[in-house]
């Protein structure tokens, strides 16, 4: 939209808006009242619903305002007989064949199409005909479809092919016959769930939650999604202690992600709830004997007793303090003071994946916020899968190419499914991807690169020159594929390229947990050790280990009996895990729908976690466990059961969180980003040698994976959380069509190895 | 069935009663062809639209819209490709008058539709048949590769530097795709829903360049119009209806079949009675739907002694339009609740489903038809269908949802007496057995929402 | 400290089987080849409508291995199919008869006595519109107007027209089908 402004008149007032405003949005922001249900910013223009109808002074008839874009001295009128007749009768011709079944409709008390009939609706109905009736059935074990009660706006249908790529559902048929569907009646898609959030109605349902409560029964409480980096924001609809769904409807909640949730933020939440929770602390008195239950000052009184042990025959050295990448700021931050001031270690770490201690310290450009991707004009993505890992990235990746126009240049061996948005796909050897970086940093290198790649060099060069030649912002994506030192000089990438008028370079790393940015920020990733290293040392330097979360199977790698080699072993945990079975003590630990708290997302951006019910059973946050045990070790942190005056402390120590306070991290709406701190050009000689060497090293092999991973294969994956939901066991063996639609899967199937063993086909792949 | 003119030369079926009219050599020694010869020898791109709208021609699909006007829509400047469509989609009720014009007369079309490609600078074009037209389809490419093997398509058209194709395009049953932008959206493959306006298909159409998209009869006019003149052939006709009209007669004459006519025509009455023959088994004139289903319906007393002209002025002044020129010719047997619940079932099965008022507005439409029918019929219900035909008019997507009303509000208005009847008879069984006054009062309320004849 | 992280690597993953598709003969794939040639290269989609009447005419209808062929052929989804062959009357998603005997219903037909026609058609066959006889030969339709309005009433057969019609040339022509001496006139080519 341009800045010049242009006088448009609605119901006799005038107002100068932007040239190129919308009717609809004009009329709404400056209170004039317009109905629709089809309209939805950002999405294509359907003009189908015929509710925003207005009257345009010198148009023959009605128009619908969300087509209108405003011209200069346009004169509109929203209320008058004539509008409001069409309103009625509009609304009339919706409710005709919708069931009007409301008593018994999961939508029923938060329907866009219920508030409409409050404010348009007739006081009488004049349709007295049968209405049409389709059957309310199950597309997939996630999504219920009652097609009874769709006004066919189609956001459903448009969000499924804009946001997601996905195209899974359409409408089909004809007419008053048209349906939302997909060809055989099944979807076999990503579940992302959002054709249920934008939903105006009771048409989409979240099977996992149909006709489990009202939506005024349910307590909404605005929070950050707990499974990937992206950090959606949700909001958790809790009911008498137990968390009943998760919807970033909004209406209740506005924050970076719209109305967008992924599978796992949507339909996950089955946990916090989940009866094999860890329910008390318990302990084990005897090494290779069972877990008893215990009381708090027990245990308390127990773990103290062990550690002061520990620390008397080994010193700091003999400790490991353990934090974790999926728990909060607060609870990590308390990890890192038990580790320096309780027992004095220098052997922490975080429980990450991989780390990112090398690209953080040679930062040359700012993060990228979503928002920042879904306008950029170039995106570079090297190894990674957002579609399945950080699936809002994905989206806003997909959606900068499609409605933005940006070029997207994919470096990856698994031809993954944003190739089909790519511009440029480089279908490169497995592992080499540290080869891309090290040809991006000089056009010197392009060649060497190329043949350790196995691509064209010249596909190669021209990859280079459109980040060269770039104009606006260019987006650097990048998995755990890269190494260390590729980590340092690809931050550094912007001073390679040097400056050029126009462009510039955000970076947006794709790390797999909800916290993993905020764990490398707090210092925990700058340990002497990290958490594979720090295992290996179990039984030998260490000793005594406290671990708030779990190690990751990757860790165990090679020593899988190292927790078992301790001599004292200290576990927070929501579920028992490899990590708690050689564990002393086993602490029942709050989810984050149980605490209050904040997680810093891969865009630094550093957003609100809060208590959506109390914490179940026995379970204490983290932080708080992690404070009495401080306590009664004769260390006071000074938090005062406060997580904000944690959070606080976090601001004064930590330079990115500086001046940070809860109050100002209130409007997830306007997300706080963390000041990271940006490096100009900086010597990066040494890692660039490392780098050489490190892709010299290479083989020259094809190796490449021929084949794209089929939907799914990273969300589905039943893990610790998501598998306690079970519709993600059926959608991990292949999401079978069950014998019929009409019954929820999970009553008619079982999963077992026959079932696993099925062909998985996806609609759409 | 009759196919031929009256009241002129034939234009349009000029060709149509010889033997292998369809084959270029009979369509060549019958002038065929010509028409392109002289454009390519000499007329710019700007003289064949001068022409056109000298010529008066107006769209022949049934909006009527100035043929000449929407051509110079097209940008001449823009670089991307530009598309000439002929929408031979022909599925109004009433309206077979494309079909005859493709299936006697192919080449005629074929180079209508080249210099209106030379008009446009259109390279690639094609020809939407609706589905059920297979065989025209296939007499269609028949056509277009004799033309091909001729040089008459393809590279360097007759030695000139003019390089055109034609394909044909088969639709698959969807009377909206006759609406030229839902026609695109099926030509690309998509369901046939209408698209946005604007952009019109001139600027933005067939893969989103530059697009005029033509009825088959008004295409087949322009080799005429360039072979006269414009102005001699508008002289045809009158002022604003240049030309000549091809008209599709059906229903209850004795001689129905595509008639030639001149715009201007005087007048409805001796057509329908001298020239196809008048009224079958010699019964009376109901009622007459001049213009396809779409059109409203004129009661035999606004047409018997009337003088009324058959041209687009001329039918708007007696309360109907031309629409596509599907002439429903209905005798005194015909219930006109009966006719218009027939019509009223078509557009609910060809309504795209886009938009609210037409989707549910045609099916509850419909429903209260069928209810009428079924004997259960309320007294305000002639009252019910003219409030929802006017929720629907004007408010929907396209004009599909105006052409469903248009046929009941006009059937009520014109033929009160054939609804009164069925709402009637329900009044009065439905008060057997009950006091007399309650059934005045519902007689008089049934009579009370629909307005005297 | 680098750790690698690979996320698609450690995964036990199946390469995705292929569904069931229709194969064709080199005449059919030529006369595909043909079809797509009309629409520009990066618009093969254009040519989805004539390609389901090719699939429909060699496999009766738009069967899965049909359709799968199609998804695969023009690179689209099979959403994307199921949409636009739900639209269209003339797609078929399910099997019909091989005789479908489709009765125009719209006005001029209708009072010109097409529904003489199809009762008489309904009555010969033992199915009423929108059924097909149980051994598959015969499927009857009440179809909207087919712009043979001046030819009242009339039948479409396939794609033949047949008009003009009496219930003694209806059933002529039952016999001819039922004796297998019925030639289809119109191909689609």
């Amino acid at each position: 939209m341009s800045q010049e402004l242009i006088k448009v008149t609605v119901n006799g007032q005038d107002y100068q808006v932007a040239k190129g405003a919308r009717l609809i949005d004009v009329c709404r922001e400056q209170g004039h009242a317009v109905p629709s249900f089809c309209y939805y910013a950002d999405l294509a223009l359907q003009a189908s619903c015929r509710m925003c109808l207005v009257r345009i002074e010198k148009m023959p008839k009605l128009q619908t305002s969300c087509t209108i874009t405003c011209t200069d001295g346009m004169t509109v009128t929203t209320e008058s007989e004539e509008i409001e007749k069409a309103r009625r009768g509009m609304v009339e011709f919706l409710l005709a064949n919708h069931p009007l079944d409301c008593p018994v409709c999961d939508r029923g008390g938060e329907c866009e199409l219920q508030e409409m009939v409050f404010d348009w609706g007739g006081l009488e109905e004049r349709f007295r005909e049968k209405k049409n009736a389709f059957p309310e059935k199950f597309l997939s074990p996630i999504v219920a479809n009652d097609s009874q009660r769709c006004i066919l706006c189609k956001r459903c249908t448009r969000v499924c092919d804009e946001w997601m790529g996905e195209d899974a559902i359409e409408a089909g048929g004809r007419g008053v016959n048209t349906v939302i569907g997909t060809y055989d009646g099944w979807l076999n898609c990503s579940q992302c769930g959002n054709c249920i959030e934008v939903c105006p109605t009771g048409t989409l349902l979240d099977a996992t939650y149909r006709h489990q409560a009202r939506p005024w029964e349910l307590s909404q409480t605005v929070t950050t999604c707990t499974f990937c980096s992206d950090g959606c924001q949700m909001s958790l609809g809790s009911r008498a202690g137990e968390v009943m769904r998760s919807v970033a409807r909004d209406r209740y909640v506005e924050g970076i992600n719209g109305e967008f949730l992924c599978i796992k933020g949507r339909f996950a939440h089955p946990f916090v709830n989940h009866e094999e929770r860890i329910k008390t602390p318990m302990i084990r008195y005897r090494k290779g004997g069972r877990l008893v239950p215990a009381t708090w000052d027990e245990a308390i009184h127990y773990v103290t007793e062990g550690f002061e042990a520990a620390k008397s025959a080994y010193g700091g050295a003999g400790f490991g303090v353990v934090g974790s990448p999926r728990l909060t700021n607060e609870a990590n931050y308390a990890m890192l003071r038990f580790a320096r001031e309780v027992v004095a270690t220098e052997n922490y770490a975080g429980t990450e994946a991989f780390s990112l201690a090398p690209f953080f310290q040679n930062l040359g450009a700012p993060l990228a916020t979503h928002k920042d991707i879904r306008h950029a004009k170039t995106i570079v993505l090297i190894g990674g899968e957002p579609e399945e890992l950080q699936p809002l990235t994905g989206k806003q990746i997909r959606q900068a190419v499609r409605n933005g126009g940006a070029r997207l240049i994919i470096f990856n061996h698994v031809p993954i499914r944003l190739k089909e948005q790519a511009a440029q796909f480089l279908h490169v050897n497995r592992g080499t991807e540290d080869a891309v970086v090290f040809a991006l940093a000089d056009a010197g290198n392009v060649d060497a690169a190329a043949r350790k790649l196995g691509v064209e060099s010249s596909a190669l060069a021209d990859a280079r020159r459109a980040i060269e030649e770039a104009a606006g912002d260019v987006v650097i994506l990048f998995g755990g594929e890269l190494g260390g030192a590729a980590q340092a000089v690809l931050a550094q990438l912007p001073a390679a390229f040097g400056a050029r008028e126009g462009r510039r370079f955000l970076f947006h790393p794709l790390p797999l947990f909800n916290n993993s940015v905020g764990v490398h920020d707090l210092g925990l990733m700058n340990g002497r050790t990290d958490a594979a290293q720090l295992l290996a040392a179990c039984g030998e330097s260490v000793r005594a280990l406290y671990v708030a979360g779990s190690f990751l199977p990757r860790h165990f790698e090679g020593r899988a009996d190292a927790l078992s080699k301790l001599d004292f072993l200290v576990v927070q945990e929501l579920f028992e895990t490899e990590t708690t079975r050689h564990a002393d003590v086993v602490l029942p630990a709050a989810s984050f729908a149980e605490v209050d708290g904040t997680f810093t997302n891969n865009s630094g951006q550093v957003q609100r976690v809060r208590q959506s019910i109390p914490p179940v059973h026995q379970s204490r946050p983290d932080w708080m466990i992690t404070d009495a045990l401080a306590r009664a070790m004769g260390v006071e942190f000074g938090y005062e059961m406060s997580a904000s005056r944690l959070f606080s402390d976090i601001a004064a120590n930590v330079p990115a969180y500086a001046g940070l306070r809860y109050p100002a991290l209130k409007d997830e709406s306007n997300p706080v980003q963390a000041r990271h701190e940006v490096f100009g050009a900086r010597d990066v000689s040494g890692h660039l040698q490392t780098l050489r060497r490190r892709v010299e090293s290479f083989v020259e092999t094809e190796d490449r994976q021929a084949w794209t991973p089929a939907v799914g294969h990273e969300l589905f994956r039943p893990g610790t959380l998501t598998g306690k939901t079970p519709q993600f066991h059926l959608l991990d063996a292949g999401n079978p069509k069950p014998p019929t639609v009409l019954v929820s899967p999970l009553y008619q199937l079982t999963v077992d190895r026959s079932l696993r063993r099925a062909s998985v086909v996806a609609a759409g792949d | 069935m009759f196919i031929g003119a009256i009241g002129c030369e034939p234009l349009q079926l000029r060709r149509v009663h010889l033997e292998g009219s369809h084959t270029l050599d009979v369509y060549r020694r019958n002038g065929g062809y010509e028409a392109l010869k002289k454009v390519l020898d000499g007329m710019t791109p700007d003289d064949v639209v001068g022409e056109i709208k000298k010529s008066a021609l107006r769209g022949r699909g049934g909006a009527g819209f100035p043929t000449g006007m929407k051509w110079s829509f097209v940008p001449k400047d823009s670089p991307k490709q530009k598309y000439v469509v002929c929408n031979a989609d022909e599925s109004e009720p009433g309206t077979f008058k494309d079909r005859y014009l493709m299936e006697r007369d192919p080449h005629m079309l074929i180079e209508g539709m080249l210099i209106a490609a030379y008009a446009l600078g259109a390279r690639t074009n094609y020809v939407y048949t609706r589905g059920e037209y297979r065989y025209l389809i296939n007499i269609m490419d028949a056509a277009l590769d004799e033309a091909r093997s001729a040089g008459l398509l393809g590279e360097k058209i007759l030695g000139s530097n003019f390089s055109c194709d034609i394909y044909t395009h088969s639709g698959a049953g969807a009377y909206i795709c006759g609406e030229e932008t839902a026609l695109l959206n099926s030509l690309e493959g998509l369901r046939g829903h209408p698209r946005m306006k604007p952009p019109f298909p001139a600027v933005s159409g067939l893969y989103a360049s530059p697009t005029v998209v033509n009825n088959v009869e008004t295409l087949t006019a322009v080799p005429d119009i360039i072979k006269m003149g414009g102005e001699a052939w508008q002289k045809l006709g009158t002022e604003k209806s240049g030309g000549t009209k091809v008209w599709s007669v059906s229903g209850h004459v004795n001689r129905p079949g595509v008639y030639e006519l001149p715009m201007g025509y005087t007048d409805m009455e001796k057509f329908i009675m001298e020239d196809c023959q008048g009224m079958l088994n010699d019964r009376q004139l109901k009622a007459v739907i001049p213009g396809g289903s779409s059109v409203y319906i004129m009661p035999a007393r606004d047409i018997l002694g009337r003088g009324v002209k058959m041209d687009y002025e001329g039918l708007v002044a007696a309360g109907s339009m031309v629409g596509s020129g599907g002439f429903i010719v209905m005798d005194e047997t015909v219930d006109i609740f009966e006719s218009t619940k027939n019509l009223i079932e078509f557009y609910k099965h060809e309504s795209c489903g886009w938009c609210t008022p037409c989707r549910e507005g045609t099916d509850w439409l419909v429903k209260v038809f069928k209810r009428i029918a079924r004997g259960e019929g309320q007294p305000d219900d002639a009252q019910l269908l003219l409030d929802l035909c006017d929720n629907i008019e004007g408010k929907s997507f396209c004009p599909l949802g105006d052409a469903a009303a248009w046929p009941i509000q006009s059937a009520i208005k014109k033929f009160p007496e054939d609804f009164r009847r069925h709402l009637q008879g329900i009044a009065e069984r439905a008060v057997v057995g009950t006091t007399s006054s309650a059934a005045a009062a519902s007689h008089g309320a049934a009579g009370e929402a629909l307005p005297t004849a | 400290m680098s750790s690698q992280f690979t996320p698609n690597n450690p995964l036990p993953q199946e390469a995705p089987v292929p569904r069931e598709m229709a194969v064709f003969s080199p005449e059919v794939e030529a006369e595909i080849d043909r079809h797509l040639a009309k629409y520009p290269k990066e618009r093969s989609r254009s040519a989805l409508i004539p390609l389901m009447f090719v699939v429909q005419r060699e496999r009766g209808w738009l069967d899965p291995a049909g359709v799968a062929y199609l998804a695969d052929r023009l690179r689209l989804r099979i959403t994307d199919i199921w949409e636009v062959a739900t639209f269209y009357s003339m797609l078929n998603t399910k099997p019909v008869g091989k005789y479908h005997l489709q009765i125009c219903r719209t006005l001029s037909c209708k009072i010109m006595g097409a529904d003489t026609i199809t009762e008489h058609c309904s009555k010969r066959l033992g199915i009423k519109p929108g059924g097909t006889t149980e051994d598959g030969q015969f499927s009857l339709s009440e179809v909207e107007c087919l712009g043979s309005c001046g030819t009242a009433p009339m039948l479409q057969l396939g794609v033949d027209y047949h008009e003009n019609l009496t219930p003694e040339k209806v059933d002529e022509l039952l016999d001819r089908c039922r004796r297998g001496e019925y030639e289809f006139g119109v191909k689609v080519l």
